[in-house]
């Protein structure tokens, strides 16, 4: 190579690495401008379009069905354009399309986990002078940090204990147990009758968290209600607290008494579902939603559900509401985003939708529909009476997977319950020290 | 005429050269400062931090188990890769009338989707699976094992699954080196009164030394990579027992934590260029020539 191409080669291989840090740097820092209002090209007319980012394995939202959809552009002339996003890299792909200003116009997420994920504050529109807002019964399940940032019909949280199958129960002559002691002889009989008393679906470490998320909140609304904000202060650690070890360890000594499944950390959360079918287990920790699902494949199952039984009159399990609406404040269309939020939440359309799923409803003048047997007696037993509580999860404001981790190495044998206490102190402090939460 | 003495000009590199700063020179260089920094997904603006996320990745118990993980994967995986991939190829390289239909049997493997893989042996190495069922069967119930839930044996098991995957391919290799020895070496040291073994040792190793240069290179190389057998077979599971530095970088990336991602990202590269140019440059100096 001679001296003149070297120098042009080199001249060209400089231009290109400042061009290129040049580029990331400015996509790593937007610069904390707003763009509120999102002045959007498109705007507010008819032939424009949004772009809804949903996870794949959200595809049966209500919010992204063909006929709403549909009816929405004949309407408004607005057509919506769907991003479907891998379910195990949502969270990912749209910390990126934040981060480098791709932003969609609508995302669908749960709220909770949208804090702690997604930054909410910095990334998406407060909503609260939406003409929709006025007719919310429950702002709650919509606000984060005093304001309303996320859309939904619903105000049916989902509700976490013990999912049981109630004619099993039945047969064999037991009743809902009310504390730990009556719940370990309720699974010898189920175990003596040749049937799997509880199955855990540990290889989805997520499914470990259902008993702790529970318990602890019940046990801190009892005990320490300032609990949480102390730990959030780093004022307390979560291994300072000796009764969550022992509800750590609870869950444990229902493995190891032999009442679950035999390979815990082989089998996923999709064989629950079969599971309850073919009347293989009698019990899980999970969701309320798991009954919906048993139900859908068969109506005649009847399955109820129970608070985690870790010491006598625990309440149910409340887990924030998920699925909600986003509006990033960089939306291209953000008035096409708003107008498809108030064509959702107009009477007739919102009516036919809750209609149509069970819902709870959320808008003072739309009704809600005779609900299924289930769900009505969560509410008749739980809600009506005050007797649930908010799980760990809604006081968390960092990401929760190495806690999962945590709990499937206790079952790994890895760890025993305090071990997974003070790892979690250890992970949660570098979190929150990451996220500059004030005394960490 | 003038025959001109370069057939191409210089210039023609151009465009590959190009390509390969756009999307490896820039992006390794930009990468290599970033990991200096505290870019993170919730924060405006980049502060550089100096050695921070090396200290936090020497200092953070599950990176630590992840370096130890990727050691024991790459020794593994290299040892195992290269016995079986050998032992395969000196056996069939021998006159058998199956010869092509067992090379093709034994490569086969090697051009599987990890994906399919990991949806046969996970079913396989569960508890009460088909391999514990074997050893069950034939009187050896006390080697069944809890294969990819058990702290302690999860990373030799994927290990042991990576090794049963790439041997076939190693064994190609050693095949081409295995098939351009001239036959007369041997007939040569038959006659001097040679057996097998001293055969073996005098004329196929050291002659097979620049396929076992390539294979030792690309099985180290992959295994201090390693990402997608972890990644399908336990997702770095149970707990964090089989995380690898390529799950610890998905990982970090997925908290947000850029910066560390990306100094983890650094030290894999530094730690792959500082074992295999070393090792690269010792094994050429032992070639020999015919």
């Amino acid at each position: 190579m001679n001296r003149k191409t070297k120098k042009i080669a080199a001249g060209l291989l400089g231009g290109l690495m400042a061009m290129s840090l040049a580029a990331c740097g400015g996509n790593a820092s937007p610069g904390g401008s707003t763009a509120a209002g999102g002045s959007g090209s498109s705007g507010s007319g008819g032939g424009s379009t949004i772009e809804l980012a949903i996870s794949k394995s959200s595809q049966d939202s209500i919010f992204v069905q063909q006929d709403l959809l549909d009816s929405f552009e004949k309407e408004t002339g607005i057509k919506v354009n769907l991003q479907l996003l891998p379910a195990e890299q949502t969270s990912t792909v749209l910390q990126t399309k934040l981060a480098v200003d791709e932003t969609p116009d609508i995302i669908q997420y749960n709220l909770a986990s949208a804090t702690t994920d997604l930054n909410l504050e910095r990334n998406f529109e407060i909503l609260d002078n939406e003409p929709w807002v006025s007719r919310l019964e429950n702002k709650e399940v919509l606000s984060a940090y005093g304001h309303v940032y996320s859309f939904h019909l619903s105000q049916d949280t989902g509700m976490q204990g013990v999912v049981y199958n109630k004619d099993m129960f039945k047969e064999l002559g037991l009743t809902v147990p009310t504390n730990f002691e009556e719940f370990l002889a309720v699974c010898e009989k189920i175990k003596a009758a040749g049937i799997t008393p509880v199955f855990m679906p540990f290889k989805d470490n997520w499914a470990a968290n259902v008993w702790p998320a529970a318990a602890f909140a019940d046990y801190a609304e009892k005990n320490d209600p300032t609990l949480f904000e102390d730990i959030n202060a780093n004022k307390k650690k979560w291994s300072d607290v000796p009764a969550f070890a022992d509800i750590l360890q609870q869950q444990y000594e229902v493995y190891e008494k032999g009442y679950t499944n035999g390979d815990i950390l082989s089998d996923s959360y999709d064989m629950a579902v079969g599971k309850f079918l073919n009347k293989e287990v009698a019990m899980m920790f999970m969701g309320d939603w798991l009954i919906q699902n048993v139900n859908d494949n068969d109506p005649n199952m009847n399955l109820g559900v129970f608070p985690i039984p870790y010491a006598p009159d625990a309440k149910l399990g409340a887990s924030p509401l998920g699925g909600q609406l986003f509006i990033p404040k960089k939306a291209k269309n953000m008035q096409g985003a708003k107008k498809f939020f108030e064509y959702a939440a107009r009477k007739d359309v919102a009516q036919k939708i809750i209609d149509e799923q069970k819902f709870v409803s959320n808008f003072s003048d739309v009704t809600t529909p005779e609900l299924p047997e289930y769900k009505q007696e969560i509410v008749d037993n739980y809600i009506t009476p005050k007797k649930t509580v908010l799980t760990v999860d809604a006081h968390m404001l960092v990401d929760r997977s190495e806690l999962y981790r945590l709990l499937q190495d206790e079952f790994a044998g890895g760890i025993d319950a305090q071990g997974v206490l003070s790892g979690w102190d250890e992970k949660f402090a570098q979190l929150m020290k990451d996220k500059e939460v004030e005394g960490f | 005429m003038k025959i001109s003495r370069k057939l191409y000009s210089y210039y023609l590199v151009w465009p590959a050269l190009l390509i390969y700063c756009v999307f490896f020179v820039v992006p390794a260089i930009a990468g290599l400062y970033y990991s200096f920094t505290d870019w993170r997904l919730d924060r405006i603006g980049i502060k550089f931090i100096g050695w921070d996320n090396f200290e936090r990745i020497f200092t953070d118990k599950t990176l630590l188990l992840a370096i130890k993980n990727t050691l024991i994967f790459a020794v593994a995986t290299v040892i195992g890769k290269n016995l079986l991939g050998l032992a395969l190829a000196v056996g069939l390289n021998m006159k058998l009338k199956t010869r092509n239909l067992l090379r093709a049997i034994f490569y086969s493997p090697s051009i599987l989707s990890i994906l399919v893989i990991s949806i046969v042996f996970t079913p396989m190495l569960r508890s009460e699976g088909t391999i514990n069922r074997i050893f069950e069967s034939v009187g050896l119930g006390f080697l069944s094992q809890n294969w990819l839930t058990d702290p302690q044996i999860v990373i030799w098991t994927v290990a042991a699954v990576s090794i049963w995957q790439h041997a076939g391919f190693q064994m190609a290799i050693y095949l081409a080196g295995l098939q351009s020895i001239p036959k007369d070496y041997y007939e040569a040291a038959t006659i001097d009164g040679a057996g097998a073994w001293r055969s073996f040792r005098s004329i196929t190793l050291p002659l097979l030394l620049p396929a076992l240069n390539i294979n030792l290179m690309l099985t180290l190389i992959g295994g201090l990579k390693v990402f997608s057998e972890v990644f399908v077979l336990t997702g770095g599971g149970p707990g964090n027992a089989s995380q690898v530095v390529g799950t610890i970088i998905l990982r970090s990336f997925g908290e947000g934590s850029w910066g560390l991602g990306t100094a983890v990202n650094t030290l894999l590269f530094a730690a792959v260029t500082i074992i295999a140019i070393p090792l690269l440059i010792f094994m050429r100096r032992k070639e020999v020539s015919e």
